[in-house]
């Protein structure tokens, strides 16, 4: 079990990934969105805001968010860390996205594109 | 009489047979849809299985070929386990080396295709072959993979960044279930409005629209003006769709056979019967030796006429 802290220290790393690479700001300048991450088994919410290229976090919950992340703490902290990818904890079940197909597809991307080989 | 059956993930709409000679030897060749039903082709292949010559598999690539890395398919592999006895194909052996002909003739023989041709391939990760060629070529090219796929409005530029992006990507791609990535069964028949709307100045913008049918299809909006189409897997509805759409020309790199151009794992099923060698021991020279003693080349059909 990670710990709240653990898992907002995986959000910053992500988030500083994503904000220190130009190309990756570049391709998301047109996708706006609030992206909530959510514990399932520690008292643990998050939420990521994408403007205009720029990704910015914050502690606690989004009341109106497009996605939402949900998992264990463990995972989540694995996954902002880019320990593991999205793609097996989310085909197993581990890991739950609430979203459009289009947008949970870009967030595959996006994650890949920071932590891909 | 050999017979040869593509199983497709695709629609029954597009079911077709054909009696065809190459090479002095005479082919029963049908395609069979399952409209995106994962079980009924798993179970129709295992059926087929030992019946039949050879097998291809369509509707899904089974292997991406990046470079010189092969990436496979999480849901294509599942469905090659139906065959046992038959030998079975996706048409990506023949695809490297077919498509990278066909532009190589385009661009001696037709003037379709040139140095500064403006070209959209809105898929080019399925098909690395098509992409280098044209680039070689020294054709503009515009790879819509993240475009189509992602939605991300993103034009990579050179196959440098391409490759690069795929083996970011790919590796993870291939374990996603095929629906998501690719469209199947009935959506093949549909129009992704959303992208159509949003994406519709890169159709418009090119001089030529290459990469897999459905794909050029699912995104393709109204007005072109008279752009040419490349790919492979058309039927005469399809033709007629790209009429009404504007496009110009239509380049198929498998022959036409009773009016429509069968996928890649067709033609390579069809190879692979005339080489007598199992899929595995069969090289890109061999072929292409085989391609040019059928003396395969692209159909280009005009839509467009000025009156």
């Amino acid at each position: 079990m990670a710990e709240h802290c653990e898992i907002t220290e995986s959000l910053k790393v992500f988030r500083d990934n994503f904000n220190q690479n130009e190309r990756l700001k570049k391709m998301n300048r047109d996708w706006d969105r609030v992206i909530a991450i959510k514990a399932t088994d520690i008292d643990s919410l998050h939420t990521l805001t994408l403007r205009k290229g720029d990704l910015s976090l914050r502690e606690g919950a989004s009341e109106t968010p497009d996605l939402v992340v949900i998992s264990d703490s463990e995972t989540l902290a694995d996954l902002f860390y880019g320990d593991v990818t999205p793609t097996e904890p989310y085909l197993n079940g581990t890991l739950k996205i609430q979203g459009s197909e289009d947008d949970i597809i870009r967030l595959d991307f996006i994650s890949l594109m920071i932590w891909g080989e | 009489m050999k017979q040869v059956v593509s199983v497709s993930l695709g629609s029954t709409k597009r079911d077709h047979q054909v009696e065809v000679e190459f090479l002095g030897e005479k082919f029963a060749i049908s395609r069979r849809g399952t409209d995106g039903d994962f079980d009924r082709a798993f179970a129709l292949l295992q059926e087929l299985d030992g019946r039949v010559d050879a097998l291809g598999l369509g509707g899904l690539d089974v292997y991406i070929y990046v470079g010189r890395k092969r990436y496979a398919i999480r849901d294509g592999l599942k469905l090659m386990e139906a065959v046992k006895h038959t030998p079975a194909v996706d048409g990506s052996g023949l695809k490297n080396t077919l498509e990278r002909e066909a532009v190589y003739f385009l661009a001696r023989e037709s003037g379709l295709i040139r140095a500064g041709t403006r070209i959209l391939m809105v898929s080019s990760m399925d098909r690395f072959g098509m992409a280098e060629a044209l680039s070689e070529v020294g054709c503009d090219m515009t790879f819509g993979d993240l475009i189509f796929t992602a939605g991300i409005p993103y034009p990579i530029k050179t196959v440098e960044e391409l490759e690069e992006i795929a083996n970011k990507t790919v590796p993870e791609m291939v374990k996603m279930p095929i629906h998501m990535l690719y469209p199947t069964g009935k959506k093949q028949e549909e129009q992704d409005e959303a992208k159509v709307r949003k994406f519709a100045s890169y159709y418009h913008d090119a001089e030529v629209i290459a990469g897999d049918f459905h794909l050029i299809r699912r995104y393709m909006p109204d007005g072109l003006n008279k752009q040419v189409i490349f790919t492979n897997t058309t039927t005469r509805g399809d033709i007629e769709f790209l009429t009404k759409k504007g496009a110009g020309c239509l380049i198929t790199t498998t022959p036409v056979l009773s009016g429509r151009s069968f996928g890649t794992n067709v033609m390579e099923a069809v190879l692979v019967v005339l080489s007598g060698k199992p899929p595995a021991e069969i090289s890109p020279a061999d072929y292409l030796e085989l391609l040019h003693k059928l003396n395969f080349r692209p159909q280009i059909i005009h839509l467009w006429e000025e009156k």
